[in-house]
């Protein structure tokens, strides 16, 4: 058996551990709680836009627009994959790394040459060790994105697909639906599915014509798409650092109760045995 | 009597950056500065780069500095998407 000089060892070991996945726990918690007012503040200005791109959308303007091209077959896929930069968020990079794979695999299967892009450290490390294709990748990213980060990400993704260099761009990135729900999914960015909410606009006058407007809108609409998904991933990441956390500081307790009660248990047999020599040691001197 | 205002939503990809009622607006549009006022007729524009001026209910003079993005005008719902507000 342990001495109670290891158990005490482990005991304070065991006890700064716990500090530090608690202090994690509460910076996640305040974090999570920004990422979802961000979260927040993004929808009006993405649901308003989601309604005026539905509302414009006509298939007559697929045509004109190469944004809006619809390929009869696919070729070349991107895939976007959104990671953490940082672990200690449970299973949330590996699911999403896996979600990835899956979809990788599923076109490949169909057929179609697909290229892999990577935000986050994690992600990259994965598909670097396993010696994947990675044809861009950012680390840049952080814990609070900017609509600007969306707009590197995906900007040289759909001009690629408005050349015709690709033909569909997929994101994976995590839903969040709750703190401690947040299901990896893989949304298709382009080809665009035209939203299908939003009020008609023929009794508008527009300025330019209702054509070169949609043109305009389109780049934002993706941008705004990117950068909901990054946000997003980012309070997905902060809730699942909370979750796996607070897991991580609850069985902390545990085992700290455990080894308390081996050490009392140690000490109060150490004090039996000394009562019980010197009552022997005094009884053989009568 | 009371004057018909404005509902207007001043929006960012980040943000809400100004929500509230005005009595008259300003805004640069792509082609030049144009000028809303409550009972405008439906209309849809690009937005160029240059302030956006307001005056809220309460009179108030407000400005912002925008570029990019787009604006509606519908039955007095102002609704402003822009890259970019600065003020």
């Amino acid at each position: 058996m342990a001495s109670s000089q290891d158990v005490l060892r482990r005991i304070k070991s065991v006890r700064n551990t716990r500090k530090i996945t608690r202090t994690m726990e509460l910076i996640a918690t305040s974090k999570l709680k920004r990422a979802i007012d961000r979260m927040a503040a993004a929808r009006p200005y993405a649901d308003a836009l989601t309604g005026l791109v539905g509302g414009l959308y006509s298939p007559f303007l697929a045509q004109e627009y190469p944004l809006l091209r619809r390929p009869a077959e696919t070729k070349r896929a991107a895939v976007l994959l959104l990671t953490a930069n940082r672990g200690f968020c449970g299973a949330f990079n590996s699911n999403l790394i896996r979600e990835a794979r899956s979809r990788l695999e599923a076109l490949e299967a169909g057929g179609v040459e697909v290229e892999l892009h990577v935000s986050g450290k994690k992600g990259l490390a994965y598909f670097r060790f396993r010696g994947a294709k990675i044809a861009s990748f950012t680390t840049e990213i952080g814990d609070s994105p900017e609509p600007d980060d969306a707009e590197q990400l995906v900007a040289p993704l759909w001009r690629r697909f408005a050349t015709g260099e690709l033909d569909a761009v997929h994101v994976v990135s995590s839903e969040f639906r709750s703190a401690i729900s947040t299901p990896p999914r893989t949304r298709q960015l382009l080809p665009i599915e035209p939203p299908a909410v939003g009020t008609p606009v023929d009794a508008f006058i527009t300025s330019p014509a209702t054509g070169e407007i949609v043109g305009r809108l389109l780049p934002r609409y993706l941008r705004s798409a990117v950068y909901r998904a990054l946000v997003e991933n980012a309070a997905g990441e902060q809730g699942a650092r909370r979750a796996a956390m607070k897991s991580a500081t609850d069985n902390a307790g545990d085992i700290l109760e455990t080894l308390t009660r081996n050490y009392n248990r140690a000490r109060q047999a150490q004090i039996t045995q000394e009562i019980a020599e010197i009552v022997g040691g005094a009884a053989a001197l009568e | 009597m009371m004057a018909k205002l404005l509902k207007l939503r001043v929006l960012t990809p980040a943000g809400e950056v100004f929500v509230g009622r005005a009595r008259s607006m300003v805004a640069p549009a792509w082609d030049g500065r144009v000028g809303i006022l409550p009972g405008h007729a439906p209309f849809l524009t690009l937005l160029g780069e240059g302030p956006l001026a307001l005056k809220t209910d309460s009179g108030d003079a407000r400005e912002f500095g925008v570029s990019g993005g787009v604006m509606k005008v519908e039955a007095n719902d102002v609704t402003v998407l822009a890259d970019r507000v600065a003020g």
